[in-house]
């Protein structure tokens, strides 16, 4: 058990700082309670440091900051999983974005009532203060994805992904005090609750179908005994459900109204976290069934002349998806990022056609999934270019969101900055605030996939992967998505620098909060970084898509008390030699 | 002279791991780029951005003398920066797995050719840095600092084009100093001839560029590398099989390479016909058209020649192309430079004229010689462009040798006058005492010893006279003769106020620079140095190139004694009119300057009363339409525009019409795709929270329902 734990210490010391956030924040001197962000942030590079050090060496390992000897109970729990490596890449890559996300809510709760306070005119009510929590949910939503990330169960599965939503959901309620934030956070709540019941339906239809809950044991029934239509239902669900994580269509209605409710900076968050903890479980289950099924057909259209039966009879030793999976996962990929490029088009609200968009990435992101970890290079891994996608969206959707959370406009009649919001907002922001506007055209231009940029790097793969697995229509509707993107994205890049505000416009002013602006042109250099730089994450990524097609049967057996019995029969230095490679 | 057992049948020398002091070099560098940025946006209206450039390039001139003081060039050092670009992939070929590796490590190659440019790229750029210091101060503020920070950053791409061992970082560098020649010819952005002439460069640059990447491309192909370790490892088999006479083991692929990258190396170093941008340049600061224009930046093509020199090798025809452009662009120039009147132009085109000669030198097997030349030249070119910037600088602008004269005679330009003498006897080449001489001489020599190649050498010689003649018209009319002037119509406009004169307001603009003011201590001191050093060199090098033909003889550009093919054997010995070569062309090339220096004596100092006139003026009537066609160039640009410009200026309004009448129709149609299908899709975002759950669970019905129709 002791090797579990230590396999889940970046979650652990996310844990203990959001104890102590929720404790600092109630504090009476606004000095303590500021220092909670502080706290969650040291918490945040705790776990990346946790995660990046204990996890990744397959031989010893010795975590720098408590000295533990982490090579074998570790290998044993990574053994056990289809994408052993994953995890590490995944939490570091979570505590990275998480970082830059948190930098960009500095203020975004209580500043109303602080601004009082400083002023004289109140007293610190612990019950109105919002602080506690808001970073305590923070920090609760990542422990869930870093949770997610961990899972090897589907009953950990669906607790680490309730861990990550359920705090967002009060984090959309209390991110402003306007009524449209309440309102989207009712919706995200209740759809919400639908996604999660589609999901918890499938997870229990898989368990009937296999028997099992761990997913490796799932997967090697399935590879033992084929796929029953009950499995393959409970499965189907599964991702149907999760489509909602990732605003995939037909699950994707709340993404505008909520990321439009929400404070920018979390819409930038929803951008983020709720996406990579469902492609994380998608990548999870979608491992489980295995990309190894010989399809007899290439593409959807010749997929519907070919003789139907056969498609049915999966047989082993391809490499794609059963067909079935295949099929829906190509369905909503098109249908995804064709629904969610159309409606950016027609926006006029800077967050609206961010959250359009970011349903048009995790089309893109499909995909991936779909091509899967079959190749041995970044070109030629899907699974890799989903990965590497996730780090790149998520650095760059976070410069995007963190710019707007850095603008305000003046104050309305409830006392609360306007928010940056519709287009004519950002008009000459180059001229008149610099650093943020060209972070802003940075980040756009790499979402766009403009070629030096990260964003290209990042969709590069998406389309060789989907070649390389025959996918042609697929990697077709790709491009043509892509192009109907760039409307959109130059849209959003070429207005604050192109564009000059009319006269009679309401000038945007910086808000106070200077770490939102650090957020913004850390992200944008971040993205010219790895723009420049990024074979290193790119390599890393690869390593990360490296996937066990069939796992090791399950040697390390348990015992009564949840102990792994090998360990008592070999010893704690010896690991099995499979673990060595 | 030059025997051949002094170059003929040198081992592969040895690579091995170090040098990593050079990695100071682009580091400091950046950090010049960097500091100046930061001034900018710290509004610094002094000086400080040139000391701390200066500084900057001091160390890194001092990082290359020690890297070289302690590695020598017995070997070749690789200095490993980091891992930079690493990808490799496997795929099948005829059904045999095949592995690929794309590398191009941030890592320096560190042979005596390397440290010979570097030497003098860093030397010369504290040097000139320094003089811009003063020259520049006119401009004190975020111009100073644009100034020196491009000016840092060429120097800093120039570092990884000399010192890159992949062809992909010399790429790299190959485009940096490219862009920051074009920022700093358009220094004077508000000046639309500045402007003009900087994209003229950039766009004749392309032209080259496109030629080298196809040719860095097709070594990829070919070779399945980008290092140089690899691919020369690589050659050296085929030229083992030259030395033994098999000229047709060598696939057309690689003879192709060096007649591409030869394209790259023309356009960099305005070559026929790819010189037109070069004279323009001169828009650019004078410390500029010095550094980057003279001295280092256009010899980048004689040095991507001198690098790939095992490539040139390979074809038949690559080297003898390389001669003979070089020889017809030194005549070329020189015939223009002759009939010019703006005294930094006539530098202009005897940079290109001198180039020329630097590749003859190399195409004539001689690339000690071409080396030297490269060596010498950026010594004397400098000196020449310092000085000519010295009296542009006091004269508020004045280039016009028809309106400036006896400059020596007068107050404070003492300095500048040697310096200037000193420079035109190097170009000219006069005997014995000028390393000019020297270098030119081994070219020459070289020439005429190859019995394939005696035309060249007597259309060298030919220039040789001429450079003679335009170099000393500039000096007998500018420095010498009866004091007489008229003042540019410079007058530093609107940087009045921070002028370097001082910080009490100055009488109106016009009264100011009514008198001309001499240089300074820094444009001073750096003529100085680079006057003595042109001097300073000659023991070292007369001999054979002495201490530059050992920095060549371990490098990749040592000649290995394959060209079989250009009848360069042990037993072809070519002639100058029945006497050795090299012995006589000590003599003959001797004289042949001197009588161009004569003759521009008795043309424009002799007899001269007035700045204007001189006795030339009665002769060219005599000579016809001639000197009119050579002050007009030619008319290459007119030619150039007439055969090139205007046909793509048509061509691109049809394309435009078509573009935007016909392709721009079909594109609006299917950009209303988008929004069509949009607006379609919109009334189901209702914002109704159960109409949103009703279209969830009607899609996933839907979605399922599309799977079981269409799978089973």
């Amino acid at each position: 058990m002791s090797g579990r734990l230590a396999f889940v210490n970046p979650e652990i010391a996310l844990f203990a700082g959001t104890c102590v956030v929720m404790v600092l924040g109630l504090s009476r001197t606004f000095r303590t309670r500021k220092a909670s962000a502080w706290v969650a942030g040291a918490a945040i590079v705790v776990a990346g440091f946790l995660a990046w050090f204990s996890t990744p060496s397959l031989s010893e390992a010795v975590c720098p900051i408590t000295g533990h000897l982490f090579s074998e109970p570790v290998t044993a729990s990574q053994g056990q999983m289809l994408l052993p490596e994953m995890v590490p890449f995944a939490k570091t890559m979570i505590a990275a974005v998480g970082l830059m996300l948190l930098l960009a809510m500095a203020g975004t709760v209580d500043r109303a009532d602080e601004e009082r306070i400083a002023a004289g005119r109140a007293t610190f009510d612990p019950l109105r203060s919002n602080r506690a929590e808001f970073y305590a949910f923070f920090l609760f939503s990542l422990t869930g994805l870093m949770l997610t990330a961990s899972a090897d169960d589907l009953i950990w599965l669906f607790l680490a992904l309730e861990l990550t939503s359920l705090p967002t959901y009060i984090m959309v309620a209390i991110s402003t005090s306007r009524n449209r934030s309440r309102e989207a956070a009712v919706k995200y709540f209740f759809l919400g609750a639908l996604g999660a019941a589609v999901f918890l339906y499938g997870f229990t239809l898989i368990y009937g179908g296999t028997g099992s809950t761990n997913l490796n044991e799932i997967a090697s029934s399935f590879r033992e005994h084929g796929i029953s239509t009950l499995a393959m239902a409970g499965v189907l669900m599964s991702l149907l459900g999760l489509a909602f994580k990732i605003a995939a269509v037909p699950m994707h209605y709340y993404t505008p109204d909520v990321y439009e409710g929400a404070a920018p900076q979390v819409s930038g968050f929803l951008a983020f976290v709720p996406k990579a903890a469902g492609f994380i479980a998608i990548l999870l289950l979608t491992a489980a069934v295995g990309w190894e099924y010989a399809g007899g057909a290439v593409g959807v259209n010749s997929l519907m002349a070919s003789d139907a039966p056969e498609a049915l009879r999966q047989v082993a030793g391809g490499k794609q998806l059963p067909e079935v999976l295949r099929l829906t996962l190509w369905v909503m990929a098109a249908l995804t990022m064709t629904v969610g490029n159309v409606l950016a088009v027609l926006q006029t609200s800077v967050k609206r056609i961010l959250a359009y968009s970011s349903i048009a990435h995790s089309g893109y992101m499909l995909v991936g999934v779909i091509a899967g970890p079959v190749g041995d290079t970044f070109t030629r891994n899907g699974v890799a270019a989903v990965l590497f996608y996730l780090l790149a969206y998520g650095v760059t959707s976070a410069g995007t969101f963190a710019v707007l959370a850095a603008l305000e406009r003046s104050r309305d009649r409830s006392g609360e900055p306007g928010e940056v919001e519709h287009l004519h907002d950002i008009r000459g922001l180059c001229a008149s605030h610099p650093a943020l506007g060209w972070a802003f055209v940075i980040c756009n231009l790499s979402l766009l996939g403009l070629p030096p940029l990260l964003g290209f790097f990042g969709k590069l793969p998406l389309f060789t992967a989907g070649i390389a697995a025959g996918e042609i229509p697929l990697v077709v509707i790709l491009g043509v998505n892509s192009a109907i993107g760039a409307y959109y994205y130059l849209r959003l890049a070429f207005t604050p620098f192109l564009e000059k505000p009319e006269d009679d416009a309401e000038p945007v002013a910086a808000a106070p909060f200077r770490s939102r602006a650090v957020a913004a042109v850390a992200s944008a250099a971040v993205v010219l970084a790895l723009s420049a730089f990024g074979g290193r994450a790119m390599v890393m990524s690869l390593n990360a898509a490296k996937y066990r097609p069939s796992p090791l049967p399950l040697e390390v057996k348990h015992d009564v008390n949840g102990e792994p019995a090998a360990h008592d029969v070999a010893g704690v230095e010896r690991a099995p030699d499979d673990f060595h490679e | 002279m030059l025997s051949q057992e002094h170059i003929t049948g040198h081992a592969a020398t040895a690579i091995d791991e170090g040098g990593m002091l050079t990695m100071l070099v682009p580091a400091l560098t950046i950090l010049a780029v960097v500091l100046c940025g930061l001034f900018a946006a710290m509004r610094v209206k002094n000086k400080a951005p040139a000391f701390v450039t200066v500084a900057l390039l001091a160390a890194s001139f001092v990082a290359v003398l020690m890297t070289y003081l302690n590695l020598g060039v017995e070997k070749t050092w690789i200095a490993h920066g980091f891992d930079w670009i690493n990808f490799s992939w496997s795929g099948s070929e005829n059904r045999k797995l095949t592995t690929h590796a794309l590398i191009a490590n941030f890592s320096f190659y560190l042979d005596g050719l390397t440290i010979l440019w570097m030497l003098f790229v860093t030397g010369l750029g504290t040097l000139i840095a320094l003089y811009a210091s003063e020259y520049m101060s006119h401009d004190v503020g975020a111009g100073y600092c644009r100034f020196f920070a491009a000016f840092s950053l060429f120097v800093f791409s120039m570092a990884c084009l000399v010192m890159a061992d992949n062809f992909l970082l010399l790429y790299l560098g190959w485009e940096g100093v490219g862009l920051c020649s074009y920022l700093l010819i358009g220094y004077f952005y508000k000046k639309p001839s500045a402007v003009a002439a900087a994209k003229k460069a950039f766009i004749v640059n392309r032209i080259g560029d496109l030629f080298l990447a196809l040719g860095i491309m097709l070594i990829y192909t070919h070779f399945g590398s980008l290092e140089y370790t690899t691919v020369f490892a690589q050659t050296e088999t085929y030229i083992e099989a030259l030395k033994e006479g098999n000229l047709e083991v060598i696939p057309a692929t690689v003879q192709l390479i060096p007649l591409l990258l030869m394209g790259g190396a023309f356009g960099k170093s305005a070559q026929l016909p790819l010189y037109v941008w070069l004279p323009d340049a001169m828009e650019g600061p004078t410390p500029v058209s010095a550094l980057i224009h003279a001295a280092t930046m256009v010899t980048a093509g004689v040095f991507l020649v001198a690098r790939t020199y095992p490539l040139f090798l390979l074809s038949e025809h690559a080297l003898p192309a390389v001669a003979w452009i070089g020889a017809l662009t030194a005549f070329f120039s020189a015939t223009i430079g002759m009939a010019q009147f703006d005294i930094k132009r006539i530098m202009a085109y005897s940079t290109v004229s001198q180039l020329g000669y630097m590749f003859c030198g190399l195409g004539v097997l001689t690339s000690v010689g071409g080396a030297f030349h490269v060596f010498t030249h950026a010594f004397f070119k400098a000196m020449l462009f310092l000085a000519c910037g010295a009296v542009m600088h006091g004269f508020a602008g004045q280039l016009d040798l028809r309106k400036l004269s006896g400059v020596g005679f007068m107050r404070g330009w003492k300095v500048t006058t040697v310096a200037m003498l000193v420079g035109c006897l190097n170009l000219a080449g006069f005997p014995i005492i000028t390393s000019g001489y020297w270098s030119k001489d081994m070219i020459l020599g070289e020439a005429f010893a190859n019995p394939h190649t005696q035309a060249i050498g007597w259309i060298l010689l030919l220039t040789a006279g001429l450079t003679a003649y335009y170099t000393f018209r500039v000096f007998f009319r500018v420095f010498v003769g009866p004091v007489q002037y008229e003042m540019g119509d410079e007058h530093h406009g609107a940087h009045e106020d921070a002028h370097g004169h001082g910080e009490a307001t100055h009488a109106p603009a016009h009264a100011t620079h009514a008198t001309p003011h001499a240089p300074g201590w820094a444009i001073n001191t750096v003529l100085a140095v680079l006057a003595i050093s042109a001097f300073a060199i000659i023991p070292f090098t007369y001999s054979h190139g002495g201490w530059v033909h050992t920095m060549i003889e371990g490098s990749t550009a040592r000649y290995e004694g394959a060209a079989a093919y250009l009848g360069h054997g042990e037993h072809a010995h070519g002639t100058f009119l029945g006497f050795e070569a090299h012995g006589a062309l000590m003599v003959v090339s001797g004289i042949v300057g001197a009588i161009g220096i004569v003759i521009a004596w008795w043309l424009h100092y002799a007899g001269r009363t007035t700045a204007a006139t001189s006795r030339a003026d009665a002769l060219l009537p005599k000579l016809g339409p001639i000197p009119r066609w050579a002050q007009h160039k030619w008319y290459v640009d007119e030619f150039y525009d007439f055969l090139i410009v205007r046909p793509l200026w048509v061509l691109s309004n049809i394309f435009h019409f078509i573009d935007q009448y016909i392709v721009d129709g079909i594109v609006d149609l299917f950009g209303a795709a988008p929004s069509l299908t949009g607006k379609a899709v919109r009334p189901s975002q209702s914002g109704e929270l159960h109409s949103y759950a009703a279209w969830m669970a009607g899609g996933m019905a839907v979605l399922i329902l599309i799977v079981i129709l269409v799978a089973t």
